[in-house]
């Protein structure tokens, strides 16, 4: 089984990403688990085809301790499996033990079994590693790969840099890794070329480059991946292709993340910064 | 670590480890409770996990020997997660019910700290849907008066600072939430600090002596050192009125004994100066000579007239330094405790001839190297200051130094058995001999009391050394 994690800036698309290429994954008979690790429980909205579920945290909650794995897990597109974490409402609690409490019960309800055949579990966690619950699925080995979604903007980038620095320093006493970026486009001018150098510089890949197409929004606002609401729309391609790419790939390095004053050289060379 | 002396010391400095092993100070949430406990009807209430209120009951227990309720709102998983509001509400709902209390005194812990716990809202949200006071037979949440309990809330994360830190600021949230502005009393307002219930009793005796009107904020000399009762009680009789405490803000004056905090921590006493305009007076602890005349002085400029007792027992007192100074001179000592407790008894010790020659404290004011030479100016250069400490760091310091006696607390008593040096307890906590409660530190008849103890540990020392069986020293 192949343990992926999802990090990148808030508002990047890992979401959309992630759930686009389970579709892809799920299409080619991968059996594939997402757990999202958002306390906005948001992550399986396109696979499930709408807000359908109930998050591990909240039936923990109301059931008390005894709950089974059907309670927490559904079936999404493709039979992939779908579970949200959950967490808190805004300002109160605490959302970073909340990702450690629901992964632990995942593990005891034996979500992650042989029995359960998986190929792929997917972990997409929100925006910023904010705490050390956030950064649990890589500090426990829960997710071995981490693919970093990024677009050439700078704030963007800044997030995907200060990622790699929270995974080099897991990285030193686990097993995670990082598999690439995935750069989903936001139309920015040289984007290609720059995160590809951008990628090269942190020692890892440009995994797949996105280009930004509005069926994306469209298939959302009907509650679907891509590769569900129309199979043969060229967006739904780019999404097999990358989930083609993650299947495929050997390349996993620990990350060599760079001093601000490198990043911005970089954004420099690239023309984006007004010198 | 602050070696603030670093520059003046001959003795070697510690070297201070990554960790810190058997720290020199204990944790916010307990000095608060201890404050809180020193009200009248009021029950200490720890929003966290239970192993903190069970931790600090056990551990104020064994010190005073007295029962020593703390409540807890028992955060749990689930509550940590999603925020711990409803338990504080239900455990404050239950101590109502329960103990009937006058003010229940709400301190923060780590967990709740850590997690963001909005307890002020909390407790607004619960004082704006109290039950009405009109049927208090009727409704078990409501004090034998009718009245709700008070709620007061003090934040005392344990990594912010020390038992010290938590006690004051809970004195100073406690006094700020209750006062009520209103027509000028005659009253002294004496905030004593982390005192045993026996040094309460003794100042209460020594100002009143003075004829002062007075108010001991807190009190905790009733309730942590009673007698036997008839029967059980739930909630122990004594401690600072409410009412008394709420008028304490119109008070003529406030003097503070000790107040060495961590910045950031204010005092009862600063907070009734600047926002009720209060004279504040804020002395060491009252140990030795020096330190006692400053309160006499303090008192007499207050308006009050030194009772001749307290003259006789001075006189005793300098005659005491007389005969034991033989015992005494070119002795040295190694201190360790709270900065209030370590600052007053090194000006002492200088006082009578021996060189308190290395104070490690938990404490991290930063400010008691300063102080101790601005009191003690005899000791400028020749004491080794540790701020922040340890007893790894204690440790080193007596294998350096070699001193003749610790004094402190009886968590350094491993350390006097492991080196062979006499340990004098004082302080808080003692857990390994009785009458804790009933040592006496302050006042010239404290300071007679410790003055016995430090030589006849001295003389006793030197009469076991020898080889001869002297029954004469």
């Amino acid at each position: 089984m192949r343990k992926i994690a999802i990090y990148g800036k808030g508002g990047i698309g890992k979401s959309t990403t992630t759930q686009n290429t389970v579709a892809g994954l799920s299409e080619m008979g991968r059996k594939v688990m997402v757990v999202g690790c958002d306390p906005k429980a948001d992550s399986t909205r396109l696979l499930l085809g709408g807000l359908a579920q109930r998050s591990v945290l909240d039936t923990l909650r109301i059931e008390g301790e005894d709950v089974e794995l059907d309670d927490v897990r559904a079936d999404g597109f493709a039979e992939s499996k779908c579970v949200e974490s959950g967490g808190p409402e805004p300002g109160v609690g605490c959302a970073g033990r909340g990702i450690i409490t629901s992964i632990n019960l995942l593990e005891q309800l034996g979500a992650y079994d042989d029995s359960e055949q998986l190929d792929y579990v997917f972990y997409d966690v929100l925006g910023d590693v904010v705490c050390g619950g956030f950064a649990m699925p890589i500090r426990e080995g829960k997710a071995e790969e981490i693919y970093i979604v990024a677009s050439g903007e700078m704030m963007a980038m800044y997030a995907a840099n200060n990622i790699c620095k929270g995974v080099q320093k897991f990285a030193n006493t686990g097993k995670v890794r990082v598999g690439g970026i995935i750069c989903n486009s936001r139309n920015v001018d040289n984007e290609y070329e720059l995160i590809d150098h951008f990628a090269r510089e942190l020692g890892t890949q440009m995994i797949h480059f996105v280009p930004r197409d509005n069926d994306v929004q469209r298939a959302e606002i009907n509650k679907k991946t891509v590769i569900e609401w129309n199979p043969a729309c060229n967006q739904a391609e780019e999404y097999r292709r990358l989930a083609m790419a993650i299947e495929a790939n050997e390349s996993f390095v620990i990350p060599k993340p760079m001093e601000t004053d490198r990043l911005e050289e970089l954004l420099l060379e690239h023309g984006l910064l007004a010198a | 670590m602050a070696l603030a002396d670093t520059a003046r010391v001959a003795a070697p400095t510690p070297v201070r480890s990554v960790s810190t092993t058997n720290a020199c100070r204990m944790c916010m949430p307990l000095g608060a409770s201890l404050a809180l406990a020193g009200f009248e009807g009021t029950v200490p209430f720890l929003h966290g996990s239970q192993g903190c209120a069970t931790y600090i009951r056990r551990y104020l227990i064994s010190h005073f020997r007295e029962p020593m309720d703390i409540a807890s709102s028992s955060i749990a998983e689930s509550s940590t997660v999603f925020g711990g509001e409803s338990a504080l509400v239900d455990g404050i709902a239950n101590v109502a019910r329960v103990y009937r209390p006058a003010m229940i005194g709400v301190a923060t812990t780590c967990l709740t700290e850590t997690i963001g716990e909005d307890v002020g809202g909390a407790l607004a949200r619960i004082d704006g849907c109290r039950p009405e006071p009109a049927d208090p037979a009727a409704d078990g949440s409501v004090s034998p008066t009718g009245a709700a309990p008070a709620l007061v809330h003090v934040s005392t994360p344990a990594y912010a600072g020390t038992h010290v830190d938590g006690y004051q600021a809970a004195v100073a949230a406690t006094v700020g939430a209750l006062a009520e502005p209103g027509a000028p009393t005659e009253q002294v307002v004496v905030l004593p600090g982390l005192v045993s219930p026996a040094d309460l009793r003794h100042l209460r005796e020594v100002v009143d002596g003075f004829g002062l009107s007075h108010l001991l904020v807190p009190d905790i000399s009733d309730r942590l050192d009673a007698g036997v009762a008839e029967e059980y009680q739930r909630l122990p009789p004594g401690g600072t009125p409410l009412a008394e405490a709420a008028a304490a803000c119109r008070a003529r004056a406030a003097v503070t004994l000790g107040g060495l905090v961590s910045p950031g921590t204010a005092l009862a006493g600063e907070l009734l100066e600047d926002r009720f305009g209060v004279a504040h007076h804020r002395l060491a602890l009252p140990i030795g000579i020096r330190l006692t005349d400053a309160l006499v002085e303090t008192l007499e400029g207050l308006g009050g007239t030194a009772p001749h007792w307290l003259d006789a027992e001075r006189g005793r007192l300098v005659d005491a330094y007389v005969d034991g100074h033989k015992y005494l001179a070119e002795r040295t000592a190694v201190l360790f405790g709270d900065e209030d407790l370590v600052l007053g008894l090194a000006v002492w010790l200088a006082e009578i001839g021996v060189t308190p020659a290395a104070c490690v404290t938990g404490g991290r004011s930063g400010r008691l190297a300063a102080e101790l030479v601005r009191l003690a100016p005899e000791l400028d250069g020749r004491v080794t200051v540790v701020d922040d400490g340890d007893f790894a760091e204690v440790e080193e310091l007596v294998r350096a130094l070699s001193p003749d006696l610790l004094v402190g607390h009886s968590r350094g008593y491993p350390l006097s058995r492991a080196l062979d040096v006499p340990l004098v307890r004082v302080g808080l906590p003692i857990h390994d001999r009785v009458g804790a409660a009933r040592t006496r530190h302050l006042g010239y008849r404290g300071t007679q009391e410790l003055f016995d103890r430090v030589t006849n540990a001295l003389i006793e020392r030197r009469q076991d050394e020898s080889a001869v069986g002297y029954a004469y020293m």
